[in-house]
């Protein structure tokens, strides 16, 4: 069965062959959505990490428990003849112990320092209708952040809470431009070819 | 009525060299996505943006829905990017994740016309315009909604996307003789429909 078209197959052919007009903003919508996948992924990987390294730290409070109480035994049991091994599998053991306080601690400090810090993004568009910024922070959403616009100064600004850390972002201005912030400095891995910045947020 | 010649269909192609620099090219910026370069995968969408969103828009018949279904193709392109093997050729392979798209979006778009109240006129039917090209035009998405999805999707494939049978075997996951089959059905639907309504306009 071979491809035999009429006139009326090719007029209909030919009325459907030209491409549509494309929004340029649903255009840029698309590697937004993209971004935010990607975003997804990589939260996702870094929770399952996470995950290892939890059962990691469990893994070895279990075993420093179960040392503890194979020398607590031996102790109690009074075998002197085991004494020096107990000692030593308690000097072993108490490393891990006394490594949980520290480990606590470290957690402890750990949640200080990735307390969530309010951070304002500001930008001078003042011919824009509406500007957001989309960033590594909220999954390059576009409908996340919107700033307000001042209408004085024509300077675009809103907060953000952000946890310590390296963080890039990029403003979209009226839904189709995709700009990066010029007070920062640009982001080398700026996300699929559009230009972003870099936010240090916390400690030096 | 005597049935018009019919025409042995000549498609244009496009010089030897210019399509094979293009297919390098496009086999470069597939690898490149592959290997996590974000501004090789911006390259493909902007290399198959216009195409994905015309046949989404002749699929589904709404400028909304068929943006939603591109977007959602491109999301899952490039979910599935790591996957996809080099041997396999892209287009099909797109047009597989955009087709299965589209037919998703139109099984709920049907879901939702059947909630239609009656008084509810689609503006497209109520709307009467006298030029020829736009009236044509009309008609011919008229016909084409008409047409059972799967032969919609296979004409479309054949004659607007230019895809060969076995790409489109790929593509919609059925074999070639059942694609030339639907293909045809579509064209016999087309040229009743289509001299129907001119019959009737003449009336």
């Amino acid at each position: 069965m071979d491809d035999e078209i009429d006139e009326t197959i090719a007029r209909i052919a030919a009325a459907l062959r030209p491409m549509p007009p494309i929004d340029p903003a649903r255009k840029a919508s698309v590697l937004v959505a993209v971004a935010a996948e990607r975003e997804r992924a990589r939260e996702a990987r870094r929770r399952a990490a996470r995950r290892w390294r939890t059962a990691g730290l469990m893994g070895v409070a279990a075993a420093a428990g179960l040392l503890l109480t194979v020398w607590w035994r031996d102790v109690i049991g009074g075998r002197d003849a085991l004494r020096s091994t107990s000692r030593t599998a308690a000097a072993s053991a108490t490393t891990p112990a006394s490594g949980a306080p520290a480990t606590s601690h470290l957690v402890a400090s750990e949640s200080a320092d990735v307390a969530p810090l309010p951070v304002q993004l500001v930008l001078r568009a003042p011919a824009a209708h509406r500007v957001s910024v989309v960033g590594d922070f909220n999954g390059w959403d576009a409908a996340a952040n919107t700033l307000a616009r001042d209408p004085a100064s024509g300077l675009w600004s809103g907060t953000v809470v952000l946890r310590p850390g390296r963080h890039v972002y990029a403003f979209i201005v009226d839904d189709s431009v995709w700009v990066r912030d010029p007070r920062m400095p640009q982001a080398r891995d700026a996300d699929f070819g559009r230009p972003g910045s870099v936010l240090l947020v916390g400690r030096p | 009525m005597s049935r018009p010649p019919a025409l042995k269909l000549i498609r244009p192609t496009a010089a030897p060299d210019a399509d094979s620099a293009g297919a390098t090219r496009r086999s470069l910026l597939i690898r490149a996505a592959q290997a996590g370069d974000v501004r090789a995968f911006a390259e493909l969408v902007d290399l198959y943006y216009a195409r994905c969103l015309r046949f989404a828009l002749h699929m589904l018949s709404n400028q909304g829905d068929a943006e939603e279904a591109v977007q959602d193709t491109f999301v899952r392109v490039y979910r599935a990017l790591p996957s996809y093997v080099e041997r396999e050729s892209f287009e099909p392979w797109l047009f597989r994740i955009l087709a299965n798209r589209c037919r998703s979006a139109g099984s709920r778009e049907r879901r939702r016309a059947e909630f239609v109240e009656f008084g509810d006129v689609p503006d497209r039917a109520s709307d009467h315009r006298h030029d020829d090209a736009i009236a044509w035009r009309e008609e011919i998405s008229l016909a084409l909604a008409a047409l059972p999805p799967e032969q919609r999707e296979a004409f479309l494939m054949r004659h607007v996307e230019d895809l060969s049978y076995d790409d489109m075997s790929v593509a919609t996951g059925a074999g070639v003789s059942a694609l030339k089959m639907r293909v045809k059905r579509a064209c016999d639907a087309l040229r009743l429909w289509l001299t129907e309504e001119r019959n009737g306009r003449r009336d």
